[in-house]
């Protein structure tokens, strides 16, 4: 396809009125490891500051919109080594934070279907690249191969580093394998992006359990490093008097065993407790299983599930209802086996912490609903003790236990997180490995400046409407449990969901010297983002604080793009009649030191 | 001394309106404000139906015209209609409409109601449905209602079955598809479902039970309907009845806590001191049965916007129902509030 064939009459004329042209002249690029610079980075691209992993959102999605979804892939290969799983199983903290979907701005970016778009459509001729080391023949054993023990490995292979997983099951992907339904995340897809990572010559040694096959101390003596990354195993438990009862199953234990094929009762009528992925994906089974009345209870209201919209409609549209603001009392059960579960109203009172709210019980407010099976979906603990008793002190920040050589990543280290984080875990893991074992840091994270020419992207792309996810239909859900129910972006979908991206990696900037202050970039403004400020404080960490802006004339120091506001419209770019805003190219990447 | 006060009241039904009036009787000087995003003064809901067959005039469908908010009950209030609220903003006692206008207030009372409810399962065929919920979707069908001659009706609410009446009364044909879950927060019993069927049976040959939806096609007349039990059904227009949805997209995430509508207590306060809510957005705990429940019924509204008002006011009133606890659907008696009876299960949300 010709380049000029991706733009329609609209784009053409945007980008021949501000000479985009498909090449560049010499690049002006710079590095530069300045904390106001990460700070600026950090404010001004909120997706990406919100990834665990800070993946280049913005750069990919400019990728995709260009229909170059192979480059798209490898560049969000460079933060997560999982690209296609977690374009469909994301906690999306991202979209979240997402500019568009700040009040006035209408509905965040789909940058998770985005992401998926990337592993879907790049071209079979995608090349995966890997920026080898040489080897330094050190070895480490990663014991669990989940998304943080997945991450470990696959960065310590690339720094030169001999790397076996250990893993306790008969297949490899942890939580990813045996904790979220094949209806969510196909397995040859999870098992392809598996295989990418271990044929840089990492060893998979499945059906290892710490413990019962091997010891901690074996594989500490065999290896210059060992990392923990076995995850959260220890489910959270009621807490209430009936939990022995039969067809009581735990979130955890219920997915692993319909994700290994098997059948657990659930009768007719199932009530799931739990606000979480886990526990939209026990009720979404549980209708695969063939119940008819699903319900999910929480103890706070909707609000505060700790779900995507995504997987609240999708539950809705499955017919899976939720009861909020109550929390089991006690299970019910005649003769061994469940029959209902007692609950008892909450109410929501302020706290001084995130989420700000908690439940509270209302005295003598119990009622009874029947049920056949309740499946409780509360979460899960790491379970040091199945490892080794002698962890000692261990030190979060760098991943490090109390045994010298012996690390920790994702959950283990951190509790019950979510994918991206542990992906990220697993990175920074590898870090630390890589600079106990070579006395060294070899990687170091800088903010890469390149100058820009143009905004990119014409204002009217700022109305478009989300593109909706394509799904099967109710019927095909049902006859095949496994059946993946979204079924991504067409080619010209994900094309169009791109343009909504505001291209926040873009830093406008103007230059007071060359400004004569007419005003006319604050005129033409949508958003108020263009400031008159009078001082740019210094926060305690190196970065630059919120502009202070004043509106008396004789107290101006600078007219100031506040880049945190910016909707990248590039209208004061278009009006300034001395030429005096700029446009940079912002990124995080990582360089050799 | 005259008062700086400004009390805004989001909704301009009969919560809304009620709550302008007793500020106004209580507070001569303070300025109130009523938004509304609805293009239409207080109008009657029950009586769109009437309206649509020609038996009320549009004059007629209304409570208040213009004029009558510069005397007597409701002097001196300024109506803003046509207005969406964009966000709340508590820490700096502000609304923001969507075109960016910051109103400050003293005190606010949230009476914006509810919109017709959309079946999470009829989201990807939301454009072929209508609805009757406001004088707008009323105006926009009209005409379309006169021309068609088929009707197919789903879920089958209070609204619903008035409708049904109506185009019979019409000579329309009709098929009636009925959810026992279309009265939300209630279900139907199967004993229920029966007497409606009996009921109904005068109006239409053609009900369907326990079916549901499974796609709808648009085709250059109209529409073909498929339900999951393999019937095919084709149609002129088609019409969505499953109750209301409490109207708070513009409350969530502002700090006040929201859940199928936004939380107060029995004083109607939210968890925000000089914010009220009432009517049916509001989710309303009853002391009594410890538990929070939407409340329905035009004067059950009326009474919760003077409870509002009153203990914006400062009053410490709690709120109490009114007028039918009951309705009638079809020779079935469905609860239209929650403060009696609660322990029959049948009944029970």
């Amino acid at each position: 396809m010709k380049k000029n064939d991706l733009y329609s009459k609209e784009e053409k004329r945007f980008r021949d009125k501000n000479k985009i042209y498909a090449t560049q002249s010499v690049k002006q690029i710079a590095y530069s490891t300045d904390n106001r610079d990460f700070g600026q980075v950090a404010r001004s691209i909120p997706c990406q500051d919100a990834c665990p992993a800070k993946t280049n959102i913005p750069g990919y999605i400019r990728c995709v919109y260009e229909k170059r979804y192979g480059r798209a892939y490898e560049l969000n290969r460079v933060a997560n080594v999982l690209p296609g799983v977690l374009g469909r199983i994301c906690s999306r903290p991202c979209e979240s934070a997402c500019r568009h979907g700040e009040p006035e701005n209408g509905v965040s970016v789909g940058i998770c279907h985005l992401k998926r778009s990337c592993a879907d459509l790049k071209p079979a001729s995608h090349k995966i690249i890997e920026g080898l080391y040489s080897p330094t023949n050190k070895h480490v054993a990663v014991i669990g191969s989940g998304p943080a023990g997945l991450a470990t490995a696959h960065d310590l292979a690339i720094l030169g580093h001999k790397v076996t997983i250990y893993e306790a099951e008969d297949k490899p992907g942890g939580m990813m394998m045996y904790g979220i339904p094949e209806f969510r995340l196909p397995r040859d897809l999870l098992l392809l992006e598996i295989k990418n990572i271990v044929r840089l010559g990492i060893e998979m040694k499945t059906g290892q359990m710490i413990g019962r096959d091997i010891t901690l101390d074996e594989l500490k003596n065999d290896h210059d490093a060992v990392v923990i990354a076995t995850g959260c195993v220890s489910p959270r438990m009621l807490g209430v008097p009936g939990e022995d009862l039969v067809n009581l199953h735990n979130g955890l234990e219920f997915m692993r065993s319909v994700n290994q094929g098997g059948k657990p009762f659930v009768g007719k009528k199932v009530v799931v407790i739990g606000a979480g992925f886990t526990a939209v994906d026990c009720a979404r089974s549980a209708i695969r299983l063939g119940a008819a009345d699903v319900s999910i209870n929480i103890r706070k209201t909707i609000e505060y599930m700790r779900i995507d919209e995504t997987e609240k409609h999708e539950a809705q549209f499955e017919g899976i209802k939720t009861y909020s603001l109550i929390q089991p009392s006690k299970i019910m059960g005649e003769n061994g086996i469940v029959t209902g579960i007692e609950f008892i109203r909450t109410r929501l009172e302020k706290t001084q912490r995130p989420p700000y709210r908690k439940s509270v019980p209302i005295e003598n407010s119990q009622f009874v609903i029947k049920a056949n099976s309740v499946i409780a979906a509360l979460g899960q603990t790491p379970d040091s003790q199945v490892i080794s008793n002698e962890l000692g002190s261990i030190d979060k920040n760098e991943h490090k236990s109390g045994i010298d050589g012996v690390f920790l990543a994702g959950d283990f280290v951190t509790g019950s997180s979510d994918v991206i984080s542990a992906v990220a875990g697993g990175k920074k893991c590898a870090r630390a490995i890589d600079e106990y074992m070579t006395g060294e840091i070899r990687k170091q994270t800088v903010v890469r400046l390149e100058n820009h020419k143009t905004t990119d992207r014409p204002r009217a792309f700022d109305f478009i409407g989300k593109i909706v996810m394509n799904t099967v239909e109710m019927d095909a859900r049902l006859t095949d449990a496994d059946t993946e129910v979204e079924t991504g972006y067409k080619d010209d979908q994900a094309h169009e969901e791109a343009k909504r991206c505001y291209l926040c990696n873009l830093k406008y900037e103007i230059d007071p010297l060359a400004c004569i202050y007419c005003s006319a970039c604050i005129d033409v403004a949508p958003k108020d983002c263009i400031k008159m400020i009078k001082d740019v404080p210094v926060a305690t960490d190196g970065t630059f604080g919120p502009y202070v802006e004043t509106n008396q004339w004789n107290n101006v120091v600078s007219i100031a793009i506040d880049n945190a506001n910016c909707i990248r419209c590039g209208n004061c770019l278009a009006v300034c009649p001395m030429d005096c805003i700029s446009v940079t190219k912002t990124e995080l990447i990582e360089i050799d030191t | 001394m005259p008062s700086n006060d400004h009390y805004v009241i989001i909704g301009n039904g009969p919560a809304g309106n009620h709550a302008a009036s007793v500020l106004r009787n209580k507070d001569k000087d303070a300025k109130i404000t009523i938004i509304s995003d609805e293009c239409t003064p207080y109008y009657y809901k029950p009586k769109l139906t009437g309206f649509i067959q020609g038996k009320i005039s549009a004059r007629e469908l209304m409570v208040n015209g213009p004029d009558d908010y510069t005397n007597g009950y409701y002097k001196n209030i300024r109506i803003r209609l046509g207005q969406t609220i964009e966000r709340i903003d508590p820490d700096f006692n502000a609304v923001f409409l969507n075109h960016m206008e910051k109103i400050q207030y003293t005190g606010l009372i949230i009476a914006s109601g509810g919109q017709a409810r959309v079946l999470p399962s009829m989201i990807p065929y939301a454009e072929h449905l209508s609805f009757i919920a406001s004088y707008s979707d009323v105006m926009d069908i009209k005409d379309r209602i006169d021309k068609a001659e088929e009707f197919f009706i789903f879920g089958g609410d209070l609204v619903g079955f008035k409708f049904l009446r109506m185009l019979n009364a019409m000579g329309k044909k009709t098929s009636v598809l009925i959810y026992p879950n279309a009265f939300w927060p209630y279900n139907l019993t199967d004993d229920m479902l029966e007497k409606i069927i009996k009921s109904l049976s005068g109006l239409t040959s053609d009900i369907i039970v326990k079916d549901d939806i499974k796609k709808i096609e648009k085709n250059e007349s109209g529409f073909r309907v498929f339900t999951q039990k393999g019937v095919v059904k084709t149609t002129d227009l088609i019409f969505s009845f499953n109750g209301m949805a409490p109207n708070i997209d513009f409350a969530v995430g502002c700090g006040l806590d929201t859940d199928h509508g936004i939380l107060v207590d029995e004083y109607l306060k939210t968890n925000i001191d000089n914010i009220y809510a009432c009517g049916s957005c509001a989710q309303v705990y009853n002391p009594s049965i410890k538990s929070y429940c939407v409340s329905i019924g035009w004067p059950n509204a009326m009474v919760q916007g003077e409870v509002c008002a009153l203990n914006l006011l400062g009053e410490k009133k709690v709120v109490e129902s009114v007028g039918r606890k009951y309705f009638d659907l079809e020779g079935v008696r469905i609860k239209t509030t929650w403060w009696d009876d609660i322990n029959d299960d049948s009944l029970r949300m």
